[in-house]
């Protein structure tokens, strides 16, 4: 259990993180009845605020729980992140800054926004609105089990492992709940700051103590293969997840927010090119996955939780056995506060997407009011609905939440990404083959498990391919099917 | 106003090329599917891809600077 010193310093850190969140509700104030206010900070974000406020998306529970728990659990292909991470502003820098322009010109704040506008098609932009609001929930429920993890951390010792556990997830669901209620999303950019600042200081100092008191050639050895590099095997799962997850990130509507709100294309473009730069915290927080195992006493702590679920606890437990307690006490407010606050951004571009795109299509005339307190329900009944994705997948395996979100949100690729290319697509093509990419991507992931309990977003095809990523396969589906079928409908639209 | 156009597609084809190149390399995942050179007891899969992070930020700077200053918005 973490000494009242420590806990003492995550108290009072998490205090001035709610502070942080109400002052920044004020901060650069302009007039909150204006939309691109309330959701965009008024498009004024220079090079540097843009950089921590996407970069901000990068650093979540993915990134310190998930990945480092699968690196250590299964072994070097969960490293992929890394190569993700590496390519995706490659796509960002030219894709943001266009949507950017266009949202700009036509008062657009959410992607599918751009879609009823681009295509004419209330429909489409409904459906991919709905799809967004799915595709987020698995990942909300991913920074809910990074929050766990530090918390029964934390409490461990005070009861048996199943009561710390249950405990946990209460407290986390709660907080969760009350801060996403009562903060806005212009409370986050400050947050995210403080968050970023807290992990990146913690990342820090854990790898140069681990270094020193451990090193490589230490928590190498006995390993097997698998932990030196992938698999001859692998390597279509390999390029088939990191190419999926970088050209995914962009079609999260919680990521969308934070370009948008950048003071012009420019800037966003100079911003996301440097973003690969965030990417080292992550790669070495990966590598915790593979250092933990030279440190005794972190190996004998974790040895108390079974398998499914041990690999959660890499690296909270790595920190705790290598850090002093107050900066273990610091190290694990930025592990939890960096669950809650895209966990709380996520929620709230469901509910955006709930109110704007669909509600309000429906029913056009509601009112502001009651707009607003809509928003706010909803965005703590999703988190209420994310809690049930948190065990869809055993806890060591948390990263699979991720790359199932991946799958469904991949489906909005042809109407948003070829949408900023082309207007030649047609809409009920677009639809159809959304439909058919979810359809077979849910169908492939029964096949992939032996339609018993989600383990793997892995499909194996035959021995000389090997496993591959099923977010591609769905996608070339989807893509086949809007491109053949946008061709046959050419003749008859009359554009 | 044609050189300008020219300009104009001479440094989208540069920017194109110096976006492209992380890609190109970290998709030929063979070439780095081994342990030696180790850096520091770390094998070579990792270190590799890690540098790659900071060369994709250089080249995709250097794009970005040239599109933004020669190319358009």
């Amino acid at each position: 259990m973490l000494s009242s010193y420590g806990l003492a310093v995550f108290l009072i850190l998490f205090a001035v993180f709610i502070v942080l969140g109400f002052y920044g509700r004020r901060w650069r104030k302009g007039d909150l009845t204006k939309i691109d206010e309330w959701a965009l900070g008024g498009r004024r974000f220079g090079v540097f605020v843009v950089w921590f406020l996407v970069g901000a998306d990068l650093y979540t529970a993915y990134t310190f729980i998930a990945i480092p728990s699968s690196v250590f659990s299964i072994g070097a292909i969960y490293y992929y992140a890394v190569p993700y991470v590496a390519v995706t502003f490659g796509i960002a820098m030219w894709a943001m800054p266009k949507l950017w322009k266009v949202s700009k010109e036509k008062g657009y704040v959410t992607a599918s926004d751009f879609i009823k506008g681009n295509f004419n098609s209330r429909s489409l932009a409904i459906l991919i609105a709905f799809v967004g609001i799915i595709a987020e929930l698995p990942y909300i429920a991913l920074q809910i089990v990074g929050m766990f993890s530090v918390l029964t951390v934390m409490l461990y010792g005070i009861g048996n492992i199943k009561f710390i556990e249950d405990v946990s997830l209460i407290i986390a669901f709660i907080i969760l709940a009350f801060f996403t209620y009562f903060s806005g999303l212009r409370g986050a950019t400050l947050n995210a700051i403080f968050k970023d600042a807290l992990i990146l200081l913690s990342v820090a100092i854990v790898i140069v103590v681990a270094l020193m008191n451990i090193g490589f050639s230490k928590a190498f050895t006995n390993l097997p293969l698998k932990y030196y590099h992938i698999l001859p095997l692998q390597v279509n799962a390999y390029w088939s997840l990191f190419l999926m997850s970088a050209l995914a990130l962009y079609l999260y509507p919680h990521a969308v927010t934070g370009s948008l709100s950048a003071k012009s294309p420019k800037t966003l473009r100079t911003s996301q090119s440097l973003l690969p730069l965030y990417g080292v915290g992550l790669a070495l927080l990966a590598l915790f996955g593979i250092l933990v195992r030279g440190d005794s006493s972190a190996m004998s702590f974790l040895s108390n939780f079974p398998l499914a679920s041990r690999g959660t606890y890499v690296v909270p437990g790595l920190i705790f056995y290598t850090l002093p307690s107050p900066l273990v006490g610091m190290a694990f407010l930025g592990i939890f506060i960096g669950g809650l606050v895209p966990a709380s951004i996520m929620a709230i571009s469901q509910s955006n997407l709930l109110t704007r795109n669909i509600i309000k299509e429906i029913k056009p005339n509601i009112s502001s009011k009651v707009e607003t307190q809509i928003a706010k329900i909803s965005a703590v009944l999703f988190i209420f609905l994310a809690l049930g994705f948190v065990f869809m997948f055993p806890l060591s395996y948390s990263v699979q939440l991720q790359l199932l979100g991946g799958i469904i949100i991949l489906q909005t690729l042809p109407s948003l990404f070829l949408g900023l290319i082309t207007n030649r697509l047609n809409k009920y093509a677009l639809m159809a083959g959304l439909l058919a990419g979810l359809a077979t991507g849910i169908y492939w992931m029964e096949v992939a498990n032996k339609f018993g309990p989600w383990t793997t977003t892995l499909l194996p095809i035959n021995n000389s391919v090997g496993p591959i990523f099923i977010g591609f396969l769905a996608l070339m589906v989807n893509l086949a099917i809007v491109l053949i079928g946008s061709v046959i409908a050419l003749p008859f639209s009359k554009k | 106003m044609s050189s300008n156009n020219s300009n104009r597609k001479v440094v989208s084809i540069i920017a194109g090329i110096l976006t492209f190149m992380p890609f190109l390399f970290l998709i030929m995942v063979p070439t780095y599917v081994k342990t030696q050179p180790e850096l520091g007891g770390l094998p070579f899969f990792y270190w590799y891809q890690m540098l790659w992070l900071f060369l994709a930020a250089i080249l995709f700077f250097i794009a970005a600077v040239l599109w933004n200053r020669f190319g358009g918005d």
